[in-house]
Order: C-alpha cells, then structure tokens, then sequence
C-alpha cells in the first residue's frame, strides 16, 4: 500500500540503490568514527594519567629535596598559572595546607575521585576530579588530579564535529538519489513510451540511443536489434503467407480440374485410374511443397541452436559426394570434391546434410549435362570452414542472384523442372541458424554457393579427436 | 501379428487399421492414451503404433509408462511433426521407429515388419546368406556363387540392409536412413541409381535376380527358390 503512496520518484530503482548506498555508507561510518573515537579517548586519558604521574614525582622530589615549605610555595604557583592540573597538600589529620581541593579524611595512597564544589561558576554542581594521592612521608599527603568534565568537553566536541559531518553527507547522499533516479526515470519513461507506441502498432519505432554506450544504452540497442529481429520475422510470415496462397493456387487448381474432368467425363476403370493417379501425384506434390516450408519454418524460427552437436563437415560432406557421385554419372555430369580434413562445426547434421544436398541436387538438376560441379570444403583457422558448390553451367544473371534465396523463386529456365522452389530457401534457414553467411556467385560462367562458418562455431579443441574418428 | 494401434483420429485410424487387417494382422485400437495403456498392458502385441498427440497425455509420455511398466514391444511414432528434434525425442523415450504424417501404406508396412522381426542385438552372426549370396561382415566381402563380387563400400551398406531385411519390402526412405543417414526426401534418384548399379554388379556371373522392385513401396531382397533337386 505505501508503495502507491510513495511519488514515482522515491520508488524508483536508483532511488532505492542511492539510499540503501547512503545507508551503509553512514553506517559504516559510524562504526569508523566510534572506533576513532574510542582510541582518542583512551589516549587523552593515558596522556593525562601520565602528567599527573609526572608532576606527583616531581612534587615529591621537590618535597624530599627543599622541604614542605618548598612544596606549598610550588603548588601555589602552579594553582595560580594556567596549569590544567588541581592539587592538594594536607596533614594525616585531615589539615588543608595549600590547593585548590578541598581536605580530603583517610585519603588512601593511589587513585581517587574527589568532589571540588565551585559555587561560583556551576550553580553548586561540585567538579569531579580524578587524582593520585602520594604519601610523602612524615604526615604529610600530596593529591595531583585532573578535572574530568576538561575529558568530556573534549570528546563532545569530538562526537558533535563527527555528526556534523555525516548528517549532511547522508542527506546530500540522498537528494542526490533522487536526482540520479529523476534522470533515470525520464530515460526508462522514453523507452516505457516508444514500446508502448510498439505495442499500439506502430512498428516502425524504435528506442532513442544517446551514443554514449552506457548501460541504459546498450539496453536500448538490444531492444532495437530484437524489434528488427521481429519485424524480420513478420515481414517473412506475411511474405510467406502471400506466397503459399499464391504459388499453392495453380497446384491446387490443377488438381482441382483433373477431379472435376474426370467425375465428367471419364468413361472406364482406365480413365478413372489415370485421374487418380494423376490427382495423387498432384496431391504429392503440394504435400511435399508444404512439408519443405513447414521445415523451413521450423528452422528459421527454431531455439533449436540448444540440439547442437559437434558435426564433422569432413565426414557429412564425403557422405554427400559419395551419395550423389552416381546420380551426377548418369545424368552426364562430372561431380568432383577437394574436401579438407578435420574440419568440423557446431550445428545440427541433420539440417547441414540437407542444406548440402540441396545444393548439389540444384546444381545437378539446373545444368546441362557435361556439366563440372566442385564441391569444396576447405578449413582455415583465420576465416573459419568455407563450403562451396560451383558449377560452370549457364549460371544465373546478377540480378536474380538476391532474389534466389526467396521462398518459390524460381527462375525462367527451370520453370519446366521438377521442384518447388524452396530448396535454396531451406538452405538459408539452415545457415542463419548456424550464423553461417550464405553467398551466391556469378562465376561466368556458372554459380558458386558458398557457406562460410564464423570461427567461434567452430570447436577447435575437438578438432584432433574428431580427425582420428 | 497382433498390432495395437493408439491414434485418435478417426479416420486415420480406420484407414490404417483396415491396411493391416488385410494384410492379415490382428489389430487392436485405442482412440485415448488410457486406453491404450489399458490394452497395452494386457499385453501379447507384436508392435505399437501411437500417436505422437493424443487427447490429454502426450505419446512420448505414454511410451515412456508403457517401458517402466516393462512392455518391450517395439514401438513407431506416428506424427504430424517432422521436426528434427521431435524425432530425436521420439526415439530417446524408448520408440524404435518414426513415420511422418501424412504418409503412404506401403511405408508403415515395410517399417512395421522390419521393427516386428527385428533381429535381436545380440546377433553375433558374422556371415549373411541369401541363396547363392554370402557377405562376410568381418572380411567386408561378398561372394556370388562362390566368385567375389566387388562393392564400393555404399554398396556394401545397401546390401548388407537388404540382407539383413531378406524377403520384406525396404522402402527407399527407410534405405535413405539406413544407408546415407538422409533424414529428408532427396529430389534426385540417389536410392534407384545404386540399387541398379548393385544388381548389375551382382548379376556380372549371371544368376537369378535377387532384388526386386516393390511397385509403389520399395525394394526386397529374395533368394529365388531352390531348384528342385
């Protein structure tokens, strides 16, 4: 409840850190100046037990050597210079001979405390004073003290300079609190508004930076980087939506018409089985046209980095070549691989193998036969593992190039091939996923496909144990 | 054999469930996880095909009480999700097998036998025979009718899968897996190419065609019948 009772201000984060600040540090503070405190004390006090020490020895040294009528002659001065000390001189029988102190009965030799009364300057209150008491001999006692309220003076003069100064300090600590956290609050206000404008739709809006790359900075950055990142995504999904309700049209209608004909106008088993088939074949297309962007799907908006494993690019990519060395024979192309060794990255097989089949199977199926196709797989410990599939067949023209990773891009020529224009999508998914850069180059002739894994994917220190795999 | 199907969906169920019966299985449904765990327990199938999503429990969950309670029969997925993961998933909660909807009869039916006579893991035989056929899995050699026949190691995969599942239909995704470990659908016709290299290679002596083409399902390894004496 007093949470909402509090302005904005005291409730504040930086507020919050700025008191809780002040807080230790007064207390600490504290618990510095009563240490500081205690020892000035202690050694005021052993300073003085030590003049007293002093002067009674040397009184009774003047006593022994001249005589008592020396002594009160001494006291006497000192009682009326400036001394900070009070004496006494008396009899056993309790005489006062000279000194401030009142005659004291049964003084005993050693530490004591007598009771000065001074009408005149505190309304009665009699004065404390600490002394030594010496017996010097032949009936005569000497008392040398110190008045204790001099000690107490000083060390309340000591506490009030000590509280004096870390009073202000804590206040001062705590409006500048409240600064700090007023200026931190307007910050957090400009992002508190532009995400709610987000909210609101406008997703064209993004956190003010200052520059500066402080902390609040760096935070706005990283809301901005995960906007573009979701504004990417959307962008995708109503790409995709557009293009699946676009390219499944002629399919779909396709097999739409051969049902519709053959329900009219077929005349036998034959003509019904020939629909039929027809139809399934139809019907297995889109299935597997909607099977690649389900899995493109997947991929790009997968949290599936967490399934990665360390994958020998070496072994996956002889599997590749090997797998498709037949299939290029036939078709009367010419397949070829330079493949290093060691080379492996963290990613998931499954989708890496795929992507590179992709890529051969493109290259296999948009050349004409006598075509080479290259595959290369080349490792270097500065630029990271570069996989590369080149062809010198009629290539592709530079200004289709940025349009080939687009989901049922097709271009003029392969219109009449097999296939469904997803291929090189899924191969972008896949090195997105691997932060992996994907580059398509006019070779003229022919198209180099080139995937370059970032060094840090790379897992150097199992780089040995996989070689003797 | 006797085959518990757990598949909620009415109408995949019938279709499956009619598939197999005349292929002369028995075949039991359950259209719930509980009772399909019910049936389950009472034992005596040779495979179980569920559902990866059942109303209320989750397949992978099911599977997972049905290998504590110690129900070892063979299990395959059936699903609608083709994710990578969700197969990985799938398999490390005690499944034996994946099929991703939608897909043909001919499929679950060479996968159901070959999880039904899957040869125990303690197999120790050392030598595959098939008719005239003999591959030697330790020397890594293959000899027909007593002459040597020469094998790209690919090749040597391929037959020794096609040996080992002699006389069922192995689909060609099922050789994909098996053999290249492609999890996916290749456009091109890398399964065709090599079965065709491998039977020119092992009819180089003459002899009997040993793999045959399943039209509309896949390939089957069959030694020819012994000539009668």
């Amino acid at each position: 409840m007093t949470g909402t009772v509090l302005p904005r201000v005291l409730r504040a984060a930086t507020f919050r850190f700025a008191a809780l600040y002040v807080a230790v540090f007064a207390g600490s503070a504290l618990v510095l100046g009563a240490a500081a405190f205690f020892e000035a004390r202690s050694a005021l006090r052993q300073q003085m037990t030590d003049r007293i020490k002093s002067e009674a020895t040397f009184l009774k040294d003047e006593f022994q050597t001249q005589g008592l009528g020396h002594l009160i002659d001494v006291v006497r001065t000192r009682g009326q210079g400036a001394s900070a000390l009070d004496y006494l001189v008396e009899d056993r029988s309790g005489t006062h001979l000279v000194g401030e102190m009142p005659a004291v009965k049964d003084l005993k030799p050693g530490w004591t405390t007598i009771d000065v009364p001074r009408a005149s300057e505190d309304g009665g209150r009699p004065e404390r004073v600490r002394a030594l008491v010496a017996d010097l001999g032949v009936g005569v006692l000497l008392a040398v003290g110190v008045d204790l309220r001099q000690i107490g003076e000083l060390e309340e003069a000591f506490a009030t300079a000590f509280l004096w100064t870390i009073g202000p300090a804590a206040v001062l600590g705590i409006i500048g609190g409240a600064v700090l956290s007023r200026a931190f609050l307007r910050r957090v206000d400009t992002i508190d508004r532009t995400v709610e404008a987000i909210i609101g739709g406008d997703f064209t809006r993004r956190v003010p930076t200052r520059g500066t790359g402080d902390d609040l900075d760096r935070l706005a950055s990283t809301l901005n980087r995960m906007l573009d990142r979701i504004a990417a995504l959307m962008d995708s999904l109503r790409q995709v939506s557009s293009d699946v309700a676009h390219d499944l049209r002629t399919p779909l209608s396709r097999l739409y018409q051969r049902l519709e004909e053959a329900r009219a106008h077929a005349r036998s088993v034959a003509d019904y089985e020939s629909s039929i088939d027809a139809a399934l074949g139809e019907a297995q297309g889109l299935l597997e046209t909607f099977s690649a962007l389900l899995r493109i799907a997947q991929v790009e908006g997968a949290s599936s980095r967490a399934g990665f494993s360390e994958v020998s690019l070496t072994g996956m990519t002889e599997t590749v070549v090997d797998a498709y060395l037949l299939d290029a024979e036939e078709a009367g192309h010419q397949l070829t691989s330079t493949i290093c060794q060691n080379a492996t990255v963290n990613g998931d097989q499954e989708l890496l193998m795929q992507a590179l089949a992709n890529l051969v199977e493109n290259a296999l199926r948009h050349t004409p036969p006598g075509t080479r196709i290259d595959i290369r797989l080349e490792s270097d410990p500065e630029a990271g593992v570069l996989l590369a599939v080149e062809d010198n067949g009629p290539g592709v023209a530079e200004v289709d190039l940025p349009r080939l990773t687009g989901r049922f891009y097709r271009g003029e020529r392969s219109r009449t091939t097999p296939g469904n224009g997803l291929g090189l999508s899924l191969v972008s998914a896949v090195a997105e996923l691997h932060r992996a850069k994907l580059t398509l180059i006019s070779r003229k002739p022919g198209l180099r496909v080139c995937l370059a894994f970032p060094v840090d994917e790379r897992w150097p220190a199992h780089a040995k144990r996989s070689a003797a795999l | 054999m006797k085959i518990l199907l757990i598949e909620d969906d009415k109408e995949t169920s019938t279709y499956v469930a009619r598939g197999l019966r005349e292929q002369g299985h028995v075949v039991d449904v359950a259209a719930t996880g509980r009772d399909g765990l019910f049936l389950a327990t009472d034992g005596g199938h040779d495979v179980l095909i569920v559902d990866r999503m059942l109303p209320g429990v989750d397949g992978i969950g099911l599977v997972q009480t049905l290998r504590q309670t110690g129900i070892k029969a063979p299990v395959l997925f059936l699903t609608a999700l083709g994710g990578v993961g969700d197969r990985v998933r799938g398999l490390e909660a005690g499944g034996d097998d994946y099929l991703v909807k939608p897909f043909a009869f001919a499929e679950l039916h060479a996968r159901i036998n070959a999880l039904a006579r899957r040869p125990p893991l303690s197999d120790t035989s050392t030598v595959l025979r098939a008719g005239d056929l003999e591959m030697d899995l330790l020397k890594r050699t293959v000899m027909r009718g007593g002459r040597p026949v020469e094998l790209q190691p690919r090749e040597f995969q391929l037959l020794e899968f096609l040996m080992r599942n002699a006389d069922r239909v192995v689909t060609r995704t099922m050789l994909l897996e098996a053999v290249w470990d492609f999890h996916f659908d290749p456009k091109t016709n890398i399964v065709e190419t090599h079965i065709s290299r491998l039977r020119s290679k092992l009819s180089q002596y003459g002899g009997a065609e040993l793999i045959h083409t399943v039209r509309g399902a896949g390939y089957a390894l069959r030694a020819p019948a012994p000539d009668s004496p």
